[in-house]
């Protein structure tokens, strides 16, 4: 799971859940790969991000490095900041973890990179 | 425009569904609409139920460096052979055991591709998350469909698009009523005949 998989999921589908976002993670194996940068497509993307939620979630995995906390003015033209965004968007991976409910305390199991959000038919 | 069909070896994965008339169907309908697809600059792809991925790593590889593209399957088999033909095909694709796109944030996808459960059966056949719910569609093959099209008005983007395969069993005129009544538009964009099947591709965005 990427982070910015992670910036998009929520538990708020879950019985009893008024917001479920951001979920938190807990990381036992973050793998970082190179991925081809393209700048534009950052850049498209930067304005759809919770940017708090994905600075918070790469800091809780301990991979920030140095990604400034907030979004720095003229970013479209700044390549500096987005390969760093793009490090943490798209090179960043959960392995092996968990995503939890911030409400509920309901883990959500990461495996092979893969997330199981299934839920019981008691949870929905 | 073409569409590469991605290489793909489900040895390891004996219960997920096998690419078949339908899937190919779904291929060739995007092949057509590829030009299309790529006009609106899709950041987020999505495949629900992608079984053996085939179809949305056939996606993600027109639209590498474009989109961003994800997979669900409620089979946690699917997931994993769906993460295995990505990286077999050298594509990108972030896969998720999950029903439909529950735990996804409203409103986010600008492509989205259902290739459901479309068989008629009877319902109570929809069980479990195995292979039977690669077919099982229910009453007139409609059940999953059905719930799912009620999630599609907080699924879809501003400029999202769906595409859905259907076959003729599914009541088409119907479906159109309810697509129609979701406050979206609704057409056929592809149409074939084999043998036992008489298959479409529906295409479905705001108005
Ligand atoms: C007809 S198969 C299509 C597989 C693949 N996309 C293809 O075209 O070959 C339907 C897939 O949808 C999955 N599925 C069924 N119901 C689902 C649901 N509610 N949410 C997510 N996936 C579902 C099944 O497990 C199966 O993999």
């Amino acid at each position: 799971m990427k982070l910015l998989t992670h910036n998009m999921l929520t538990s708020k589908c879950m019985k009893g859940v008024t917001v479920g976002y951001p979920l938190k993670i807990n990381a036992f194996d973050v793998k970082v790969s190179e991925v081809d940068f393209n700048p534009e497509f950052v850049s498209r993307i930067i304005p759809k991000l919770d940017w708090n939620v994905l600075y918070n979630a790469a800091e809780s995995i301990g991979q920030v490095e140095d990604m400034p906390k907030s979004i720095v003015d003229d970013y479209e033209n700044n390549t500096d900041f987005l390969k760093k965004v793009h490090r943490v968007l798209l090179e960043v991976e959960v392995i092996n973890g968990e995503l939890v409910c911030p409400e509920t305390g309901r883990k959500f199991p990461i495996s092979n990179g893969i997330p199981n959000m299934l839920l019981n038919e008691d949870e929905v | 425009m073409d569409l590469k069909t991605p290489l793909f070896d489900l040895s390891k994965f004996k219960n997920v569904y096998e690419p078949s008339e339908d899937t190919f169907l779904f291929l060739d309908t995007l092949e057509q609409e590829l030009q299309l697809i790529l006009s609106i600059k899709p950041d987020f792809v999505v495949e629900v139920g992608s079984g053996s991925g085939v179809v949305i790593t056939a996606l993600a590889n027109a639209c590498k460096n474009i989109s961003f593209c994800l997979a669900t399957d409620i089979n946690s088999e699917a997931n994993s052979a769906t993460a295995f033909t990505a990286k077999l095909n050298n594509v990108t694709i972030e896969s998720i055991n999950m029903k439909y796109l529950s735990n996804f944030k409203p409103n986010i996808f600008d492509v989205v591709l259902f290739n459901p459960p479309y068989v008629v059966t009877e319902s109570n056949e929809i069980k479990g998350t195995g292979l039977n719910r690669s077919w099982a569609g229910g009453k007139n093959g409609r059940e999953v469909i059905d719930e799912f099209l009620k999630l599609l008005p907080n699924i879809l983007s501003y400029k999202g698009v769906c595409y859905m395969v259907v076959i003729k069993e599914n009541k088409l005129e119907d479906i159109h009523n309810v697509v129609v009544d979701l406050g979206l538009s609704c057409y056929i964009v592809k149409e074939r005949k084999v043998p036992g099947e008489h298959l479409f591709v529906l295409k479905m965005y705001r108005k």
